[in-house]
């Protein structure tokens, strides 16, 4: 299976981003974005399409991190 | 105790004594002439004062002069104190990154046209490296067009030599000859991609330690690399002297290239 191209990854990129945006106009409910879904499905390998939902997640992620703050973990209990 | 304050007092008082002694003797002569002789005496007196005003100009003028040299004399040592002082820390430098030895090694790979090509090839220009691999997501075309638009930027100063973009596999498994002869025109025409066997390019990598590993296999035999993402500066003599991650944009690596090769100092 040949890696895509220019042209192929840009058509990737651009059916993700349309994904995101609607995933964003749509508060993360996937439902709504079947369409953008398939179509991204279609344009991207499956590897890829792995790839960039793990890192919607990480960003996410990091965003609530980044407005909420991060509370550690609480680490082993001491024994009383 | 008395007595040797009395001594030293006398010594004193003999010196004083002494000092006077000569002072009024030297001046007696001109006192004695002076009362002497009128006429002719006092042109020599006016003469004499001329010369005196004259000698003090002079003397202003030398000890000016004196002063001016030695002034200059320092701050001319201190100029070359700290100038000797920066070539040692510059050497200094250098001798670290040896240590460091990033890229002392040797590598054999095939460049995309298939022609064999080792680190030799490449040792006289300043080369940019980046490690990556076809099937890369994002990172990878992002970084590379990054690369490509330093390159490009830094070929439109004319002072400058040309600079040698090269993109290395992470995985030979899939990216051969072909693919990367495909993958590489969509960047700068300058761009070499290498590859080889997996143990040419694993030798490579650990050259300049470089981390790589491989993903694990999806339904279509697809994978994703995890590797180090990193842009690294090769001066002529193929010591890695710099690298760039993410975070710097182009115009930073620009400028930081630029730098890098007006201040390099052959080893």
């Amino acid at each position: 299976m040949a890696a895509p191209n220019s042209a192929e990854r840009k058509a990737c990129w651009d059916s993700r981003d349309l994904l995101w945006k609607c995933l964003d106009d749509n508060d993360d409910k996937a439902a709504s974005c079947q369409k953008f879904q398939s179509e991204f499905e279609a344009n991207c390998p499956a590897q890829w399409v792995k790839y960039f939902t793990k890192r919607r997640d990480f960003l996410k992620y990091k965003e609530k991190m980044q407005k909420e703050g991060f509370k550690p973990a609480e680490g082993p209990q001491e024994a009383s | 105790m008395l007595a040797l304050r009395c001594i030293l007092g006398d010594l004193r008082g003999r010196g004083r004594l002494l000092r006077t002694f000569v002072s009024s003797s030297s001046l007696s002569p001109a006192v004695r002439l002076t009362r002497r002789d009128v006429g002719p005496q006092q042109v020599r007196f006016t003469s004499q004062g001329r010369d005196s005003a004259s000698a003090a100009k002079l003397k202003l003028r030398t000890r000016l002069l004196v002063t001016l040299l030695l002034g200059g004399g320092i701050v001319a040592v201190w100029w070359y104190v700290s100038w000797e002082k920066q070539q040692k820390l510059r050497r200094q430098r250098v001798e670290q990154l040896r240590q460091v030895a990033l890229g002392q090694g040797t590598f054999s790979l095939l460049d995309h046209h298939g022609r064999r090509r080792t680190k030799q090839d490449f040792l006289g220009s300043w080369v940019l490296l980046y490690f990556g691999f076809t099937h890369c997501p994002d990172i990878c075309p992002d970084e590379l067009d990054k690369l490509s638009a330093v390159v490009a930027s830094l070929d439109r100063d004319k002072s400058l030599p040309p600079v040698q973009p090269l993109f290395i596999t992470v995985d030979p498994e899939r990216d051969d000859v072909a693919a990367l002869a495909r993958y590489v025109q969509d960047f700068h025409p300058r761009l070499i991609g290498l590859t080889g066997t997996p143990e040419e390019v694993k030798h490579a990598g650990r050259d300049y330690r470089v981390y790589a590993s491989a993903g694990p296999k999806d339904e279509d035999g697809d994978y994703i690399v995890d590797h180090t993402i990193l842009i690294y500066l090769i001066s002529p003599d193929g010591l890695f002297v710099d690298y760039y991650n993410r975070m710097k944009n182009q115009e930073q690596i620009a400028e930081s290239v630029k730098n890098r090769i007006n201040s390099y100092i052959k080893i």
